[in-house]
């Protein structure tokens, strides 16, 4: 800290712009960050924080955006990541990142081990010099304990003190407590204070609005590739930071809603409804609760990333255990143990991960398509393909799929018209009811458009749809009735009406 | 008796792996009393010296997360290429000696790049070496063998140091590469690149400069194996080092080596190829009929592969 008036500001990122061709990621960003505090930095999905920190974090380099960057004071150009970190700017990603099969130390020294000039590691002097330095910044991990023991949050908390080891001028968070439980997200609160207190500088980038209102000395709200506000703790509320943080229009996207008819006929019924929490064996996910579900009906789940929504898609499916409760599909009781026997009964379910558990990347979008009514074409053990074939055709013409092609491998289309086929996968099992895990997610415009039409369609001819969508625009302009989740329970319901951001943001925030 | 088994739990891996060993050793010594002299200790640690030898730099190389299948190929290779430089081309030992080490960095240096910059799995490219090397050394033998490769110097092998002379270097390589993996930064370095290669590159470390030394001294290794084991026999064949690679898996697997990356040890590489060669001989000695030689191993390999899963299913549950 050389001069103090030059340096009020630890970092400061001065009219950044950045395109990918013709789209405006970033268009004339601020973002000013005083010394010593915490800022905050929110937005939706796709508002811009990620292009911001990929910048700031050296991935983008210098060069390839336009603005400046001063940390300290200084103009900084950074042409790498590691060029990012020397200059004192320290990211600590959403992503767990750590060297399982070593010690806390040797994590944290690892930075170390690649450019020391010293060729024998001791280890007492390591973990002395690291515990003294955990103890300093009143961070609770021990040294020598083995990483691969350690629970997801305390991998998250040495994932700091790595970044903290390297005495940064701006330590960067991304997103730290979307795995994390509510204790675990108090103590990563004590432990940005406690850093505060120290006089470290934070950026702390969440959707989470309890949290900016609880940590955060100030806060920059982005959308659509602008910085609509920097505000002082003293001058923001919570309703404010939502409006700010929405706010804008919707267009043609969304296909008209149809009214339900009155009399439509309830397929599905679910009474004291108790999942399980898989990460916890035994207990549950969100206290008991009912609903119905009509012929036509899309019904959404509202919520946070957390408040269960895919664990009660994953129980109705069988891949998940349901505790306790009762569940009708058309009248009939059925009990939900497993995946054959939840599609045979007439549930699909489309997962909201289609990398991981939805797609075969090696395979032909024919055999994705078809790969769960195999049986279907088969006889005597033998699959008969001109039968496949025709199938795979049909559906993969009426969602429109870019290639037509059906011999097209899977990994060659685009995120959209993987996700139609992921939806074809599950529409050749014929459903009764449909429940769709974020079907938008990591899909460009135009396909969100035709996928919002599939869903509509579906429902007009009498499916009943289940929705579930962190995109609150998406999930009230399609549903005709949101049960929203927060802190565990199901604490109300609201009809799908697109002037109503607001208050399910209020909602699932527990803010009402 | 519980209190007993406890504390055999939480001893370390190493000193459970020993008292295994020592177990195993007695029980075949008790079907044979012969099976305990000296002599017969002797020849089963002479017994694992060469393919020891060619797999310390392996456990390394599995440590940071790849794999080299090549290492008998290249023992093979760098043996005939001495003896050939030798006998027929009358090179002297040392130079000939330095010439093969050179040929085992150079095939290390080239299964390194091809994985690091061709991204070829190193499992794939190194099949691929394997099979290079072996027509290799094949056809510089001219598909024969070489029965009259010269001492050191005169009387080197019936000196002290030349009779144990391999078993020597295989302790001398056993602690550097321990101490490396254990004692050093480089070894922490290691063991982060197999472990999580996203993390030791975000701490600024060259992953790709760690794996290709580690690929280039796996060669040289191999090769220096291979050259004392021509100077042992005076003698060397195109089959040289066939198998080593599955030996070499198969001891540094039960010794505690995780196939996965991350986690290395060569003292237990050592007890691993001394517990399949004590098997191998004490029945021999006990008159088991030798078929059965194998398929014990095969057990033996499968128990410590599956404890091995089984410990990383139970970290992986954990977090």
């Amino acid at each position: 800290m050389s001069s103090l008036s030059s340096t009020t500001y630890a970092l400061e990122m001065i009219r950044i712009n950045k395109s990918f061709g013709p789209v405006i990621a970033l268009d004339d960003v601020s973002l000013k960050v005083k010394v010593g505090t915490v800022h905050g930095l929110i937005g939706q999905n796709g508002a811009g924080k990620s292009t911001l920190m990929k910048i700031l974090s050296g991935i983008y380099p210098d060069g390839e955006f336009a603005g400046e960057i001063k940390v300290a004071g200084e103009n900084v150009k950074m042409s790498s990541p590691l060029d990012a970190q020397i200059r004192g700017i320290a990211i600590v990603p959403q992503e767990i990142t750590v060297a399982d099969s070593l010690t806390v130390a040797e994590n944290i020294l690892l930075s170390e081990f690649g450019i020391s000039p010293r060729i024998v590691y001791s280890k007492k002097k390591n973990s002395q010099k690291i515990t003294e330095f955990l103890t300093a910044n009143e961070i609770p991990l021990n040294a020598d304990q083995l990483v691969s023991e350690l629970s997801l949050h305390k991998k998250q908390i040495l994932m700091i003190a790595s970044a903290l080891y390297k005495a940064p001028k701006v330590l960067v968070l991304d997103e730290p407590t979307s795995s994390l439980t509510s204790d675990e997200i108090e103590n990563l609160f004590s432990i940005v204070r406690n850093l505060r207190k120290r006089g470290f500088t934070t950026v702390f980038i969440t959707h989470k609005l309890p949290e900016i209102l609880e940590l955060c000395d100030a806060v920059s709200i982005l959308r659509d590739g602008k910085t609509v506000r920097t505000s002082e703790r003293s001058e923001f509320d919570a309703n404010q930071l939502v409006s700010d943080m929405i706010g804008r229009k919707l267009g043609d996207l969304y296909p008209a809603k149809t009214e339900l008819p009155k009399n439509a006929k309830v397929i599905f019924s679910a009474r004291d409804l108790v999942v399980e929490n898989p990460r916890k064996p035994g207990e549950k996910m969100v206290s008991a609760f009912s609903f119905d579900l009509h012929a036509g009906e899309i019904l959404g789940l509202g919520g946070l990333v957390g408040s269960g929504r895919t664990e009660i898609l994953r129980a109705l499916y069988g891949d998940n255990r349901v505790l306790a409760g009762k569940l009708e599909l058309e009248g009939k009781e059925i009990s939900s143990t497993n995946i054959p026997s939840a599609i045979n009964s007439g549930i699909g379910y489309v997962t909201e991960d289609r990398k991981l558990e939805g797609l075969f990347f090696n395979l032909e979008i024919r055999s994705n398509a078809t790969a769960s009514i195999l049986d279907k074409f088969t006889r005597l053990g033998v699959l008969q393909k001109r039968k496949e074939k025709v199938v795979a055709k049909e559906i993969s013409e009426s969602l429109a799929v870019k290639p037509q092609d059906i011999f097209e491998m899977i990994g060659n289309l685009s995120g959209g018209n993987q996700q139609k086929v992921l939806i074809g996968k599950g529409l050749l099992a014929k459903p009764v009811i449909f429940m769709l895990d974020e079907p938008t997610k990591g899909v460009d415009i135009a396909s969100k458009a035709e996928i919002y039409r599939i869903v509509s369609d579906l429902a007009k001819q009498g499916v009943g749809i289940i929705l579930v969508s962190s995109e609150f625009p998406e999930l009230l302009a399609l549903s005709h009735r949101i049960l929203v989740f927060s802190g565990g329970a199901m604490i109300g319901e609201m009809t799908g009406d697109s002037t109503k951001e607001q208050d399910l943001m209020m909602m699932a925030i527990g803010q009402s | 008796m519980r209190t007993n088994l406890k504390s055999f739990t939480t001893l370390s891996p190493f000193v459970k792996r020993l008292i295994f060993l020592v177990v195993v050793f007695a029980i075949f010594a008790g079907l044979n009393p012969a099976f305990a002299n000296y002599a017969s200790i002797l020849s089963i640690v002479q017994g694992i010296a060469f393919v020891g030898i060619a797999s310390v730099f392996l456990v390394l190389l599995i440590t940071a997360g790849e794999f080299d299948i090549s290492i008998g190929a290249t023992a093979a290779l760098s043996a005939l290429t001495s003896a050939m430089l030798v006998t027929k081309q009358g090179y002297s030992i040392p130079i000939a000696l330095s010439i093969s080490l050179g040929a085992g960095i150079l095939v290390g240096l080239i299964n390194g790049l091809v994985v690091i910059y061709g991204k070829v799995p190193s499992f794939i490219a190194t099949i691929a070496m394997l099979f290079m090397c072996k027509s290799l050394a094949t056809f510089i033998s001219e598909g024969k063998g070489i029965a009259d490769f010269p001492d050191l110097y005169e009387g080197f092998k019936q000196s002290l140091i030349g009779q144990y002379f391999s078993i020597l270097v295989f302790i001398i390589f056993v602690l550097v590469g321990e101490f490396i993996l254990n004692r050093t930064n480089f070894g922490k370095v290691i063991a982060a690149v197999g472990s999580n290669p996203e993390a030791a590159r975000t701490a600024g470390i060259n992953t790709n400069r760690v794996k290709l030394i580690l690929f280039m001294a796996t060669g040289c290794g191999a090769a220096l194996a291979g050259f004392l084991s021509l100077l042992h026999f005076s003698s060397a064949w195109f089959t040289l080092g066939s198998g080593w690679e599955l030996l070499a898996i198969a001891g540094l697997v039960i010794g505690g080596t995780s196939l996965f990356g991350g986690r290395g040890t060569v003292t237990g590489l050592f007890l691993g190829l001394l517990l399949m060669q004590v098997v191998a001989s004490g029945m021999v000695a006990s008159s088991i009929d030798p078929w059965w030689q194998t398929v014990i191993t095969g057990v033996i390999v499968l128990v410590s592969l599956s404890v091995d899963m089984k410990r990383k299913k139970v970290k992986t549950d954990a977090t």
